[in-house]
């Protein structure tokens, strides 16, 4: 076994002795005393506000120091510099995110099953040995973003984990098609959903249990699968080791980490994780009025289309008549990029990116675009991505009371000199 | 190889040895962050009984200025939502506390005052037995007598404390002042408001078990 977080990594000299700092702070009990000293280096324009200031880096095993959201459950976020480095978001970098405080903190391979039951005609409960002997593997390049990415841009805020950007990622992922699992289990005529629980437990008995359910023609349509490999290795023990759930165009709250029962049942599942939490408004823009109810809701489900520029910053100067590369990258939920556009004008005029390599309809796609500033002073480059659906993104953001799936055109505050 | 896995240990990950399928264990870094004190009495009750689930960051990083009604529904949610063993006048305790913390409200607001100071529901008892100290303070979300629930059962307690001549006073710390690393992964948040003798009187039934 290799760890990443060993081999790894050759940090900037900077990035070093910031981290250094920050994890110094972090970990002290005079951490209120030095928060000043953290503000200056770590002064970030593009930070969400948050009640307790700006949020240090720690350190976690297997991970290079990642923005603190919550210590427990551990809810970590990649620092956005990290989308600029390519379209992989490597394994020590990949936000961790747990719904409950109950969870292993050591996990054997040799002992560990994985059960499937419920409307089938054969329950199984499989080694890992046995799940990876099933079939040939099948890979996947996919994005998993958390559902409240973003959410501390909300306006009206809401409450809820307080993310910036950095809860999402890309990895190249390898195990077994859930439908060739089901296949193997046979399932029974009138099966409605499937149901998925991992070794993640509520503290107490009285909070329910994250259990999260798919359509049955979805779960057979060869999309989602059981993956024991993240970019050529197993996955890091917080992103779901040995094997975690990938629903591929799908927000991350599907992607059951530590999975551990697959259930097939005849009925919708009513857990609390499908029928109350991670619902939007049902309708077509899943949105209402800033600060309203939703009369309707339905789970949340694809990711919508968004873009970023990774190379440049909130509050960055830019040379004035001098060619800057811009680069960034954009994604969706299966129909695959196919424009992605900037403006600097406030989005009266557009000009269209290069798109880099195609690494498959579920991946970031990274573009680039050359661009010459010609007058001096204060301005903004926005970004806008299109799919091959013909679905884009608004220059306006839509609200929803549980702060989800952000999508609204990015706007970065810049100054040419 | 050995100082492969000093280093693999020393990072938060170990393997029990190197071969492929060893189980693969990580720590958690320690828990540092804690809840902004106050003179309001929600501080201590959401010491204890928010700590119970997750870190004080949970709350110290939500959106500033919100307010009572706001905070107020978020300990409701708490309760009615993910099973908080808190009563309906601990969530309006808590809710001014959290609100007057971190959001809008002023610890002099009639309606903080209001919510932080109810009327007492009974008369103080000057003897408060035991098992009613565990009712009302609610040990008994994560212990029982004789089995494990998120914290360890008093018999194991007992057991494990017994021939220790500085037993009381390890138990009666361990209530006070909260502990973790003992029994498994789940901290025990503090009880500092509990008084001696209700420490005393706790520390001596849980030793008894």
């Amino acid at each position: 076994m290799k760890f990443d977080f060993v081999e790894n990594s050759n940090p900037s000299r900077r990035r070093v002795l910031r981290d250094a700092l920050t994890l110094a702070v972090a970990a002290s009990p005079l951490a209120s005393l030095a928060k000043a000293a953290t503000e200056t280096t770590e002064t970030n324009p593009d930070e969400v506000t948050f009640a307790a200031g700006p949020r240090p880096l720690v350190q976690y095993p297997q991970k290079r120091p990642l923005t603190l959201v919550t210590t427990r459950p551990p809810h970590l976020e990649t620092p956005f510099p990290v989308f600029n480095e390519g379209p992989i978001t490597p394994n020590d970098a990949f936000f961790v995110r747990y719904h409950l405080a109950n969870f292993p903190l050591s996990i054997d391979p040799d002992s560990y099953r994985l059960t499937i039951k419920g409307s089938v005609d054969t329950p199984l409960s499989l080694s890992l040995t046995e799940l990876k002997a099933l079939a040939e593997p099948v890979e996947v390049v996919a994005v998993n973003q958390c559902s409240g990415n973003s959410r501390g841009y909300f306006s009206p805020r809401v409450f809820g984990a307080q993310l910036g950007n950095g809860s999402m990622g890309n990895a190249r992922w390898v195990g077994v098609s859930l439908k060739t699992l089901l296949e193997k289990a046979g399932v029974k005529a009138g099966a409605a959903q499937v149901t998925f629980r991992g070794l993640d437990k509520p503290v107490l008995p009285s909070t329910p249990e994250f259990i999260k359910a798919l359509d049955i023609s979805h779960a057979m349509d060869g999309e989602p699968m059981i993956a024991w490999s993240m970019n050529g290795t197993d996955l890091p023990f917080l992103n779901g080791y040995p094997i975690r759930l990938v629903v591929p165009g799908y927000f991350g709250t599907y992607w059951v980490k530590h999975l551990s029962e697959i259930e097939v049942v005849d009925t919708t599942f009513d857990g609390f994780f499908m029928a109350k939490g991670y619902r939007v408004p049902d309708n077509d823009c899943f949105c209402v009025a800033p600060g309203t109810a939703a009369a309707k809701t339905l789970p949340i489900s694809r990711l919508p289309v968004r873009s970023f520029i990774t190379s440049v910053q909130h509050g960055d100067v830019l040379p004035l008549g001098k060619n800057v590369e811009l680069k960034g990258i954009a994604f969706d939920g299966g129909a695959g990029i196919n424009k992605v556009e900037v403006s600097s004008d406030g989005g009266q005029r557009w000009r269209e990116a290069r798109l880099g390599q195609d690494l498959g309809r579920f991946s970031f796609r990274e573009w680039t675009l050359a661009i010459t500033f010609s007058s001096k002073g204060a301005t903004q480059l926005m970004v806008r991505a299109s799919n091959s659906a013909g679905e884009t993104q608004p220059l306006q953001a839509d609200w929803n009371p549980g702060g989800y799936r952000r999508h609204v055109v990015e706007t970065y505050h810049l100054t040419v000199a | 190889m050995k100082r492969l896995t000093t280093l693999l240990c020393a990072a938060q990950v170990c393997l029990a040895t190197l071969a492929s399928a060893a189980p693969l264990s990580i720590t958690l870094p320690p828990e540092t962050a804690v809840f902004k004190p106050s003179e309001l009495p929600g501080y201590a009750l959401a010491q204890q009984k928010c700590s119970t689930c997750h870190s004080a960051d949970y709350i110290n990083f939500q959106p500033p200025g919100m307010t009572l009604a706001q905070w107020t529904a978020e300990a409701s949610k708490m309760q009615h939502v993910y099973g908080a063993p808190i009563s309906d006048q601990d969530v309006s305790i808590i809710g001014a506390y959290l609100a007057v913390t971190y959001g809008s409200a002023k610890a002099s607001d009639a309606e903080v005052q209001t919510a932080s100071n109810p009327p007492p529901s009974a008369p103080p008892v000057a003897n408060v037995d035991a098992k009613t100290l565990l009712q009302n303070n609610g040990c008994l979300a994560c212990h029982a007598i004789d089995h494990k629930v998120v914290g360890p059962a008093y018999h194991d307690v007992a057991a494990k404390y017994g021939s220790d001549p500085q037993a009381l006073t390890r138990i009666t710390a361990s209530i006070q002042q909260g502990s973790s690393g003992k029994w498994g992964e789940m901290p025990m948040p503090p009880f500092a408001q509990l008084s001696p003798e209700d420490l005393k009187t706790l520390a001596t039934f849980i030793l008894q078990q």
